[in-house]
């Protein structure tokens, strides 16, 4: 894959998969034409600022938050973040697949299952704590890779009664509504698994993933239950379809499909992006950022950041420094750090969760001394976003932009 | 233990900010039997034995479940969670079996019931069959009563995981950064119930087909009645087909029932004052009731002394320093309640100045029952009703 160049193409290009490679970029002609409009707008800007692409980002960022309320998924300040975003989901997906060696998942799989956390980065991103919105994408992108990869073996071991049991309230019906059920379907759904989990209960201690079929006799008392608190009584038959449909649903919810945008074989037409900016509106809020901009700031307590993380870790004992160093280094997991330095797996999670602590604590005092910030839950987990990321970076510079796949 | 491909996936996928911890061996199927009626209670135990060494280890020693051991499982039986006790502050750990991490689920009884809520609330995914926990994150009272949505259909306070602080590393650093971190939000307390309408409540839920009790009453009542511990073991005993474990009569004459004995109390052989004032008689020894607690960091010894004959009813409650020849601070009170926890007049002993006893002589109707209560409030104080 090759990097994008220009402003344009970073906010208006999507990444192309075919036989699950990168094949090329693929630019939507509304956005393009969208960004070309906004650079056009801004002869007067110094041309250093605006070809920050970070600079953009938080530009379409605001936008995208002020019309957050009216719920626009397909807003255009969503199509240019979305497009902008591309390459740390790809680069992320490619980092999985290097490191995990498998042919149960591949890269525009875990491409998918980054890319359809938009949402959520963008939710949860808060722009005045500085982070560059493209780092705080890639912690959010790494995590849910790794978690839904280990979600996929947890759920391929299990039976549909014990997947049934094991899964959330909210996960069931988040894969109901992706399966297209409607939601006073679910509403029925979602009764009979709480009557299936009250009343079908393991019955041997270390056999809850190979559940069995329930007997005909806690169908009975399941469908009874059912019958009680609903106004449409259903057979026991009924209720047991239901909730194989639903452990169908709950297993094809963590394997997304690959989005049209991404996948130029589809055929499908691509987005319809909405663009809905009144014009005056743009000019003010370039300005503003403009304004706002402290990159020189920010620079400086990078370099403190880095002192004071540094000498955190040299602070740590021998044997944690090598964990930190095969995580975040030479991005070797858990299990091989074990076998690596001869330990149980359990003991590298502790001693890894011990050493975050002591790094996050010197983070948030000097957050605390030198920039008067007090420290709280709220705080430390933005903390965490800056260590996650320096970490990340410390030991793996980031690329150069001319490198070619 | 050997892992098998799934979870050898489960440390290859591994977030930094989980924390994943061994269940102990020996907690699994000896602790699941047909007898222990509640895989609700199993799954709570081993979240609790895995969860438990780690907090003493990593945070403070004295860090111990917030109600007696024998006591938990009176709460599990109808409420997932568990309390626990860090120095000032309470840790409730919320198991569950789901394997996706998309919410945190609180029951409302830890965060509508005065006496149980927590300060932080830890999200904990339990895996049976492997042996192991993994802590993914933790809210507090504050948190979830301001922004988690309340679901209806199981009384629980939902919590998206976005919601949630997800660095489980952090709760230690605001532990000792900044302590005094806000973390509850005011509540009001819940009406108390008369003894009436609290026995026909305990009539009702005590039939086995009703099969969640929690959700079968409205929560006002349902908080009372289990926030007073006498009431809930109560509840916990009919719906066992336990008998009565707190007659005080059958403790005296066959020995303490199994669930006190458990919480410590003993039947002591006295020799009573007057017995030793005339040693040349033979005056056979009295069988007094006894359990030891901890008062402010203090052994301390609650007595209960049959006083004349049987036809008089009238019992002694004592409460006296451990160690012989240490005297009770002035400020402690000793008293008893009615099961309902009403005051009658001379209920209560005061020390104003150092004393070496408090006492309290009630004169009882066959059948009543009793709370007592102590200032300070012991560890672990959970009401109980004593039925004489």
């Amino acid at each position: 894959m090759h990097t994008r160049q220009s402003i344009i193409e970073i906010f208006s290009s999507f990444v192309q998969f075919e036989a699950d490679r990168f094949s090329s970029w693929a630019t939507d002609a509304k956005l393009r034409r969208s960004m070309q409009r906004c650079v056009n707008l801004s002869p007067q800007i110094d041309s250093l600022q605006t070809n920050s692409d970070h600079f953009w980002a938080v530009y379409w960022y605001k936008i995208w938050l002020s019309q957050a309320a009216s719920v626009q998924p397909t807003s255009i300040a969503k199509g240019h973040l979305s497009a902008y975003l591309q390459e740390p989901c790809y680069w992320e997906a490619k980092k999985t697949t290097a490191s995990f060696s498998s042919n149960q998942y591949t890269l525009s799989d875990c491409f998918q299952i980054a890319i359809s956390q938009i949402d959520r980065v963008l939710k949860n991103y808060d722009v005045n704590q500085g982070f560059v919105l493209k780092k705080y994408a890639t912690v959010i992108f790494s995590s849910a890779i790794r978690e839904t990869l280990r979600q996929r073996h947890e759920v391929d071991i299990c039976t549909p009664w014990g997947l049934l049991r094991k899964i959330s309230q909210k996960r069931l019906i988040e894969s109901l509504q992706t399966a297209g059920l409607s939601s006073t379907i679910i509403d029925t759904y979602v009764l009979a698994w709480n009557c299936f989990k009250t009343l079908y209960i393991p019955k041997q201690a270390t056999v809850t993933r190979q559940l069995t079929r329930p007997n005909n006799q806690t169908w009975e008392a399941i469908a009874e239950l059912y019958n009680s608190q609903t106004q449409q009584p259903q057979n026991p038959d009924t209720l047991e379809r239901w909730l194989l449909n639903s452990a169908v649903a709950v297993r094809n919810y963590l394997y997304p499909p690959l989005t049209s945008i991404n996948n130029s074989s589809s055929g499908q037409d691509s987005v319809e992006w909405i663009d809905n900016i009144p014009a005056n509106e743009q000019d003010s809020l370039i300005s503003e950022i403009i304004a706002q901009e402290e990159e020189e700031s920010r620079l400086d307590q990078q370099a403190e950041i880095n002192q004071v993380l540094m000498s955190a870790i040299d602070q740590l004992e021998p044997q944690a420094q090598k964990i930190i160093q095969f995580y975040y280094g030479k991005g070797l997991t858990q299990q091989q750090i074990a076998q690596e330095l001869e330990m149980k797996q359990y003991t590298v999670s502790r001693r890894l969760t011990k050493s975050r602590e002591s790094l996050l604590q010197k983070l948030a005092q000097w957050g605390q001394e030198k920039l008067h910030i007090s420290v709280n839950s709220d705080l430390l987990q933005n903390t965490t976003i800056v260590l996650e990321e320096w970490l990340q970076n410390y030991y793996n510079p980031p690329r150069l932009p001319s490198s070619l796949e | 233990m050997t892992l098998d491909t799934a979870d050898t996936a489960l440390f290859t996928f591994a977030k930094p900010t989980d924390l994943i911890l061994e269940i102990p061996p020996t907690e699994d199927a000896q602790k699941f039997s047909p007898i222990a009626t509640c895989y609700q209670t199993y799954i709570n135990q081993l979240c609790l034995s895995a969860i438990l060494p780690w907090l003493q280890e990593d945070f403070s020693p004295q860090a111990q479940p917030a109600f007696n051991t024998a006591a938990l499982p009176s709460i599990w039986e109808f409420v997932n969670g568990c309390a626990i006790r860090i120095a000032n502050k309470r840790l409730i750990l919320i198991p569950s079996e789901a394997i996706d991490i998309s919410e945190l689920r609180v029951p409302q009884e830890w965060i509508d019931i005065p006496s149980w809520v927590g300060d932080y609330y830890l999200a904990v995914q339990v895996e049976p069959d492997a042996g192991w926990v993994r802590i993914w994150g933790y809210s507090t009272h504050e948190k979830i009563t301001t922004v988690a949505s309340y679901q209806p259909s199981d009384r629980t306070y939902s919590l998206d995981a976005s919601q949630i602080f997800s660095d489980i590393s952090s709760l230690a650093v605001v532990q000792r950064l900044c302590p005094e971190e806000p973390t509850k939000s005011p509540l009001p307390l819940l009406p108390t119930l008369p003894q009436q309408q609290a026995e026909n409540l305990i009539a009702r839920l005590s039939n086995l087909n009703v099969i969640t009790p929690r959700l079968a009453i409205p929560f006002k009542l349902w908080g009372a009645l289990i926030e007073h511990g006498g009431w809930r073991y109560k509840l916990y005993q009919r719906r066992l087909g336990l008998p009565e474990q707190w007659s005080i009569l059958e403790w005296l004459q066959k020995g303490v029932s199994q669930i006190p004995q458990q919480l410590g109390w003993v039947t002591l052989e006295m020799q009573t004052s007057m017995a030793l004032a005339r040693s040349s008689e033979q005056i056979p020894p009295q069988t007094v009731l006894s359990r030891h607690l901890l008062i402010a960091g203090q052994a301390y010894e609650l007595r209960i002394i049959p006083q004349g004959d049987a036809q008089q009813r009238i019992w002694r409650f004592e409460l006296q320093n451990a160690t012989v020849g240490v005297s009770i601070p002035g400020g402690f009170k000793l008293r008893l309640l009615s099961e309902d926890l009403q005051p009658f007049p001379n209920n209560e002993d005061t020390a104003t100045t150092a004393v070496e006893k408090l006492f309290v002589e009630v004169a009882l109707e066959p059948g009543e029952g009793l709370v007592w209560e102590i200032e300070p409030v012991p560890d672990n104080y959970d009401q109980e009703i004593l039925r004489f």
